[in-house]
């Protein structure tokens, strides 16, 4: 876990460094006798490098006591590693899930892909009840659909072509 | 002023306004009962319900929300020992120890009763104090703005939980995605890499509903299958009344935290946790029998239940009348005055009249409200714990994309909403707290325009903000509570994440 901490607290201080490198540039920008429009940005910036360098600083300090303390590495259990894999493979289900349904949403409407979203999301959280299963996707989509696309309105995506044409029947 | 209540409660007693109040007070009690829904959360996802309503009806809803999650949070923590809250961690410590004893009902009880009474007590003070407050703000310059931003977001980076330094981090970076779209004053891009997409900066909404539900569903997600959340039995509403004699014995008790609630909550970036925990400790601290605490003890639960609710008007007060939020939830709501066309502060109060009064009077009905509520509801409320949660989650999910969507009709705010979900799950995972870059997000670009526009004033020169009395002692009070917490932390709050 250290170990990865260590890397996040890399990539967060690449991060504040590649915006603060950018934010120099807007420093030329301004108008005599007046703060300019980097000022804001360099300062929080080069105050949240710094920190991060400090959080790194002694998250290191303390991955190196520690593995100078546990001389025999702990090894990870079977069931935790089972555990750990499991959690990771719903985690990146999860995630893939959410930006297919961003992705095709403008392409098949929203009352299709959020019915296919649900179905696809409840089963990546291992729900295998058969009624569950059938039942709550069109459910959810049906209350959805009448609060949002017909009750307030919003402008959802249709779709196109034929999903355009099968939106229209809906709302 | 008179005719300021007689409108505002003429107004919010209309039948959709009313009813605004029922579906509000309804999934406030529900999303804060359930663990997986911060009261932050539930307001964040009710904000895409309010795009289709007038401006009083909207936030008529919110402030029900808001109320009712305090509430509901501590149903959970009181039956099945889980804070639905992080602000209910104290109802659980007394609450959950007399629902072990047999005496869950009469907990549920003493904790609807001094919920409301701390609520009802702190929109009293909201209401006298707003106006004066606001008034007084008046004569706030650019100096002292920038000054309450500071000590908001350093309060809120100090006391957020976990480490100090990952607080400050998290609240940089807030601040940081504040700058990022069209300078205001000069009118340079700034960070938007030649896309579009971050001309206009990013919106608050869907940046909040990133951070806060879409990740909060991916770490749910991780968890193993369950089939429901939990299940509790109680029985006996009806015969465990609280007597009155326990609330004359306690009325000191209720008193304190519900002025301790109402001041913690109104100062800019502290909420209800922190409310609930020093009012629990100043209960311990005084109480005639301060054996029972940890087991059960009345006064420790009234305490903690009236402080929680108080710090709703506290902060309330400090969002209307100065424009800062108090605390993370009230953060949503600033966003939610934003998205109909409204800018809280001191302004408010003589432009929009009808908004602030109409709010006074919504919380207040709220508070007497939740109480019909949460006594009628808690069955029910009961048998939601046994709805599949995987449905539960796929539906936040659904809502999540249609705050973010519906605000501009965009999908590309979808994408900022996706990235956004992904950062705050790396965020959690690695104990940034969230709070304080959602604080820095909102409050980033007052900050910013304040400290321009005070060395406008003082041509260049910085010592402006230390020599206007006011500025300097809020500046004062900021660098306390960043270095405070370094010295000495509540143990508490440490594994208390908000």
């Amino acid at each position: 876990m250290k170990r990865d901490e260590i890397i996040v607290n890399l990539v967060i201080i690449a991060f504040f460094i590649f915006m603060l490198i950018n934010s120099l540039k807007l420093h030329e920008i301004r108008r005599f006798g007046e703060m300019g429009s980097g000022f804001w940005p360099i300062l929080i910036l080069s105050t949240a490098t710094l920190l991060s360098i400090i959080l790194l600083v002694s998250t290191l300090i303390k991955y190196l006591n520690e593995k100078k303390k546990a001389s025999v590495e702990a090894s990870i259990s079977k069931e935790a590693l089972v555990d750990l894999k499991s959690r990771r493979r719903k985690f990146a289900l999860s995630v893939i899930l959410l930006l297919i349904y961003v992705i095709i949403m403008p392409w098949i409407g929203f009352v299709l892909s959020t019915l296919i979203y649900v179905l696809a999301f409840i089963l990546a959280l291992e729900e295998r009840r058969k009624y569950v299963l059938i039942i709550s996707p069109v459910l959810v989509t049906a209350l959805i659909v009448i609060i949002f696309a017909k009750f307030i309105v919003i402008p959802f995506p249709r779709g196109v072509g034929i999903f355009a044409a099968f939106s229209r029947l809906i709302y | 002023m008179l005719e300021h209540y007689v409108t505002a409660f003429s107004t919010i007693l209309l039948p959709q306004n009313l009813l605004a109040m029922l579906m509000g007070g309804l999934w406030g009690i529900i999303a804060g009962a359930l663990p997986g829904i911060s009261t932050s959360m539930a307001v964040v996802l009710s904000i895409p319900f309010t795009f289709g309503m007038s401006p009083i009806t909207g936030f008529t809803m919110l402030v029900s929300v808001y109320c009712g999650g305090i509430t509901g949070g501590s149903i959970t923590a009181v039956l099945f020992g889980i804070p639905g809250e992080p602000s209910a961690v104290c109802t659980v410590i007394e609450g959950y120890s007399l629902a072990k004893q047999g005496h869950a009902a009469h907990a549920l009880w003493v904790f609807i009763l001094a919920s409301a009474i701390g609520g009802i007590f702190s929109v009293f003070v909201m209401m006298a104090a707003t106006p004066v407050i606001a008034n007084f703000a008046m004569r706030f310059g650019p100096p002292e703005y920038f000054a309450l931003t500071l000590l908001g977001l350093s309060v809120v980076s100090g006391l957020s939980g976990g480490s100090v330094l990952k607080g400050l981090i998290s609240c940089l970076f807030g601040i940081f995605l504040a700058t990022i779209g069209t300078d205001g004053i000069t009118g340079v891009e700034r960070f938007t890499f030649g896309t579009t997409i971050l001309l206009g900066g990013i919106s608050f909404v869907t940046a909040m509903v990133g951070l806060l539900a879409v990740s909060e569903v991916l770490i749910e997600a991780e968890q193993p299958f369950q089939e429901y959340k939990g299940s509790a039995r109680y029985r006996g509403l009806k015969e465990e009344m609280p007597r009155l004699s326990e609330y004359k014995e306690n009325w000191l008790t209720l008193t304190k935290s519900s002025v301790i609630g109402t001041i913690v909550g109104a100062l800019p970036g502290a909420g209800a946790t922190i409310a609930s925990f020093l009012a629990y400790g100043e209960a311990a601290r005084s109480s005639k029998h301060p054996e029972r605490f940890g087991n059960g003890a009345i006064d420790g639960l009234m305490a903690t239940e009236s402080a929680n609710n108080a710090s709703t008007g506290g902060s309330m007060t400090t969002l209307l009348a100065l424009g800062i939020p108090g605390s993370n939830t009230t953060a949503m709501l600033i966003a939610a005055f934003m998205v109909h066309g409204l800018q809280p502060g001191p302004l408010l109060l003589t432009q929009r009249p009808d908004i602030v009064y109409g709010i006074f009077v919504a919380m207040l009905l709220t508070n007497i409200f939740l109480v019909a509520l949460s006594v009628i509801g808690v069955r029910m409320f009961l048998q939601l714990n046994r709805l599949p949660y995987s449905v539960f989650s796929a539906a936040i999910m659904i809502l999540c994309a249609i705050g973010a969507f519906g605000l501009n009709n965009s999908v590309d705010d979808l994408y900022v909403m996706f990235g956004f979900g992904l950062i705050g799950y790396y965020m959690r995972k690695f104990g940034f707290p969230i709070a304080p870059a959602v604080l820095g997000l909102v409050l980033g670009n007052l900050a910013e325009l304040s400290l321009r526009r005070s060395l406008l004033l003082s041509l260049g020169n910085p010592l402006i903000l230390v020599t206007r009395p006011l500025s300097a002692i809020m500046l004062f009070f900021a660098a306390v509570s960043l270095i405070y917490p370094l010295i000495k932390q509540p143990k508490a709050l440490k594994d208390v994440e908000m």
